[in-house]
């Protein structure tokens, strides 16, 4: 029958029709800077301090509060005695915002029209930073790596957008910017901004300028930290788990290490063993 | 029999077609799959066709079926044979369990898998290339993939990925089901959505490994969240498991040992002993 092939052939063109809609948006990439491979930190050397123009401890100058200059002070006495001082990444606690930024191991940004994706091989912290518009929610969640909301810039009114402004809050602690344990304000009220752009000379560096708002601080504190593309077509990506082979143990508030062969061990001197109360009330 | 003029006709024809086969592949454009994905089939269970446990009937070798049963053996007695329990990685293929969702990025070079549980981003190279000269590229290995249009439809809609150089060690599931320490293991994927439902996005793993006696496919769906809510998930924030001398313990609120099965002895202090004895 004439009709049945018509409908045939129009349920052919809407099945077409349908595969064709399945299709993922063509996204224009000259709309968007050139961010692609992988990214390493520039200035090795100083110990990862957060401000990479000073030494890392209390050469930084953090433009602490006297309450949180006297717990970041405790902090380097403890590790001056063998201890973690308040650096929670010991127990492969996540380092968080802002602290990933210093890129210890390689970055990839990934850039699509509604999120870039920046992806720190540390220990695999990942960031969703939205640039579809949205406000930031009534109420969030707080998160390590926080909550960002990106707006692409082009500064140079090229045509093409050259810079990516960045807002995170929502950040979760316990948390620092660094290894020597420079502290963030208990009440997790941090506010991070970011400009991130490419080096005007060279395409193949990237400059992030961090401005952190915090009550534990006296003023914005902003550093500057840059990146340089590793120049192989193919750079290796891999994964780091800080849970592969960590050794330390927290018991009763106290930092133990399981030895290589499974026993628990002191992790400074005079440490006390640990309080096994619960097997005692066992027997 | 083809004249010389002809084999060089033919010869050029097919130089001149090639650029034009490599262009419409170049035009051809990519499914719609970036999304975060939730698992379909059951978590627990690797074949998702069997019951979990020693119903899975995984084709062990008779040497890594002793393996598997001291494996379920040491789960009953509450002892650490999974390094899951501590936080640590599952590695391939068991991360496409998808216990926790996975977000998908789909760029022409790459592929992206982003796991919500401990991050870990899987790359898929679509871009051509081959296998790199390295022996471990972590516990999710190295992945090439390939596009095909199956339906010619000028939209990719499978992506058969392959994946070597695992880091181990590795199990297929919680049950413990073990892979061979050489770290040798290959999986190839199928990946392509359910004909009738977008939402649904089919895997088809087949996982080859000394382990086992034959090659082992299962089928596995994941779900489309239309409404995803991104979060983190840090398995060591606040995991009260500690595995000391292959015995597993649970902190309590307070953050100390206690014991997770009657008589279970305390963790041996002895190097306490050794480096500060006890003053008299």
């Amino acid at each position: 029958m004439r009709f049945r092939g018509l409908i045939g052939a129009v349920g052919l063109a809407a099945l077409l029709g349908a595969a064709a809609a399945a299709a993922q948006p063509v996204f224009d990439q000259a709309k968007y800077p050139d961010w692609k491979g992988q990214w390493l930190r520039t200035g090795r050397g100083n110990g990862n301090a957060w401000d990479p123009t000073k030494p890392i401890g209390l050469g930084e100058q953090a433009p602490l509060t006297p309450e949180y200059e006297a717990i970041y002070e405790a902090g380097l006495k403890d590790e001056a005695n063998g201890g973690q001082g308040i650096d929670p990444t010991y127990l492969c606690v996540p380092s968080g915002m802002p602290r990933g930024m210093i890129a210890v191991l390689p970055m990839e940004i990934i850039i699509t029209p509604e999120t870039t994706y920046v992806a720190l091989e540390l220990f695999n912290m990942r960031r969703r930073i939205y640039t579809d518009g949205r406000d930031f929610p009534t109420k969030l969640t707080p998160s390590f790596a926080g909550y960002s909301i990106g707006h692409w810039q082009d500064s140079k009114g090229s045509g093409r957008f050259d810079e990516l402004v960045v807002e995170t809050r929502g950040l979760k602690g316990p948390h620092t910017y660094d290894s020597s344990g420079v502290p963030f304000h208990t009440d997790e009220q941090a506010v991070i901004t970011e400009r991130l752009y490419s080096d005007r000379n060279d395409p193949n560096i990237l400059h992030n300028e961090v401005t952190t708002i915090d009550h534990a601080l006296t003023r914005p504190w902003t550093v500057t930290r840059s990146y340089h593309r590793d120049p192989r077509p193919q750079p290796l990506w891999t994964e780091t788990y800080c849970t592969e082979d960590n050794h330390h143990v927290l018991i009763g508030g106290h930092n133990y290490v399981v030895s290589g062969d499974g026993y628990l061990m002191p992790a400074r001197k005079d440490e006390p063993p640990p309080d096994l109360r619960n097997f005692q009330t066992a027997k | 029999m083809l004249t010389k003029s002809s084999i060089g006709a033919t010869v050029l024809a097919a130089a001149l077609l090639l650029p034009l086969l490599a262009k419409a592949e170049d035009a051809k454009r990519y499914p719609d799959w970036d999304a975060l994905w939730i698992r379909g089939s059951p978590v627990g269970a690797w074949d998702p066709a069997n019951p979990p446990g020693r119903a899975q009937k995984p084709p062990l070798t008779p040497e890594f079926q002793a393996v598997w049963q001291a494996n379920l053996a040491k789960q009953a007695k509450g002892e650490d044979f999974d390094i899951k329990a501590t936080c640590g990685p599952v590695g391939m293929p068991r991360l496409m369990t998808l216990y926790e969702p996975i977000e998908i990025v789909v760029k022409p070079k790459m592929t992206y898998m982003l796991a919500e549980s401990m991050s870990p981003i899987r790359r898929i190279y679509t871009d051509g290339r081959e296998w790199p000269k390295i022996e471990d590229a972590g516990f999710l290995g190295f992945s090439i993939g390939k596009w095909s249009d199956t339906t010619n439809s000028g939209t990719y809609d499978t992506l058969e990925v392959e994946t070597r150089s695992m880091r181990g060690p590795r199990l297929m599931d919680s049950s413990g089901i073990p892979l061979h320490p050489d770290n040798q293991t290959v999986v190839k994927e199928k990946m392509y959505l359910d004909q009738k439902d977008p939402d649904v996005l089919h895997n088809d793993i087949t996982t080859y490994d000394h382990a086992f006696t034959q090659p082992w496919t299962v089928s596995r769906f994941y779900r489309r969240e239309h409404n995803p809510i991104f979060a983190e998930y840090n398995c060591t924030e606040d995991n009260p498991w500690l595995a000391i001398g292959g015995e597993l313990y649970l902190k309590d609120a307070q953050g100390y040992v206690m014991p997770i099965q009657k008589n279970q002895p305390p963790p041996d202090p002895k190097y306490f002993q050794k480096y500060w004895p006890a003053k008299k």
